[in-house]
């Protein structure tokens, strides 16, 4: 039978037997993979090195008829051990994988892999921010789910504007002129925008006021998700 | 009653593993996370008393491999921890909701009678 190679991130593990789990991995060449890894409860496990979260390992498996593959070979390529070091980047972490999961179950595309390893990369670069990472991980989700808001009208249509404040209307994914009571500014928009345009949060880490910004903007951002079936409810 | 200490001190967890014996019961000492998962698979502890703060993988990591086995899923874990629970609100409720954290004791407040009383009250085989 043909083995196939591939990048792989491991999204879940369940129990198979006494010894055997099945993964779930994400790849970037053949989306979410359902694997049977062989033996791999045993400590002294070959293959276990190679299957840690948060890490990425090149697998060669081979695919099975009814969708469940069999895991040949796994060697881990990166590992982002700095992760672990720390509680709250660790339950981010966790976090990151299972809505990852959540998120992948009909669309496996490319883009999430990249997605992941990278937000995996900036949680090990223990300078940059949670909330900095939790910003442009959700603008990045909406934007790869085709969720993303609109960062250049407000809810009638006009341009926005540099000297107002706003607050956002769900439901048309727009911002609404809130002179008063608006909790956004044009900062909030501009760091929105380079959240969706920047290819990493170090980008975002770089902004003066950008780790405050990206504070303020969280629960817009969960909600946003939320709203688009990206977090389970 | 089997007790597993997750503890990176060795001279804190020497003299928990000393009182455990005394009152009759059977300690084993980790210092990392990677130790924690060979002792438990080793032993199969009725009790786990974890620090949270580990060299390496810290105890939430511990955590998360310990209750991806079925056969895990039950055993209760006491954090024994530096790390103050007031501090950790946002992860208190995850901790017990997911991960059968059944006691969470801030280590500089805990008497080690207490702990004890704890670890009994949880681990005895019923």
């Amino acid at each position: 039978m043909k083995q196939l190679v591939a990048r792989a991130i491991v999204l879940n593990r369940t129990d198979y037997g006494e010894a055997d789990r099945i993964l779930t991995l994400l790849t970037p060449e053949f989306g979410k993979v359902n694997v049977l890894a062989k033996g791999v409860r045993r400590v002294k496990s070959k293959l276990a090195g190679g299957i840690e979260l948060f890490s990425v390992s090149q697998v060669t498996f081979i695919k099975g008829r009814s969708g469940l593959g069999t895991l040949v070979s796994s060697r881990r390529e990166v590992y982002y051990g700095n992760i672990v070091t720390d509680i709250d980047r660790t339950m981010k972490g966790y976090d990151y994988i299972k809505r990852l999961n959540f998120m992948t179950e009909d669309v496996p595309e490319a883009g999430y892999f990249e997605l992941l390893c990278i937000t995996f990369a900036a949680l090990n670069d223990l300078t940059i921010a949670t909330s900095v990472i939790e910003v442009w991980f959700g603008m990045q989700a909406l934007r790869l789910s085709g969720h993303e808001p609109d960062l250049h009208r407000d809810s009638t249509g006009e341009p926005l504007k540099p000297n107002m404040q706003y607050a956002f209307d769900i439901d048309t994914m727009r911002f609404l002129q809130a002179e008063n009571t608006g909790t956004f500014s044009a900062n909030h928009i501009k760091m929105l925008r380079l959240s969706t345009q920047a290819t990493t949060p170090h980008v975002l880490a770089k902004v003066q006021g950008g780790t405050q910004l990206c504070a303020q903007l969280i629960t817009l951002i969960q909600n946003l998700q939320r709203h688009s079936g990206l977090i389970k409810l | 009653m089997h007790v597993l200490f997750v503890e990176p001190d060795i001279n804190l967890a020497r003299a928990y593993e000393q009182a455990i014996l005394l009152a009759g019961h059977s300690a084993v000492l980790a210092r990392t996370a990677q130790e924690a998962l060979f002792e438990a698979d080793r032993i199969l502890p009725n009790v786990i008393a974890l620090e949270l703060q580990l060299p390496g993988p810290n105890g939430l990591a511990f955590l998360h491999e310990l209750r991806s086995y079925p056969d895990w899923q039950n055993i209760p874990v006491v954090l024994h921890t530096y790390a103050m629970p007031q501090a950790q609100a946002h992860i208190k409720n995850l901790l017990e909701a997911q991960f059968g954290v059944v006691s969470w004791l801030y280590k500089p407040q805990t008497s080690l009678a207490h702990l004890q009383m704890i670890l009994e009250s949880h681990g005895m085989p019923k």
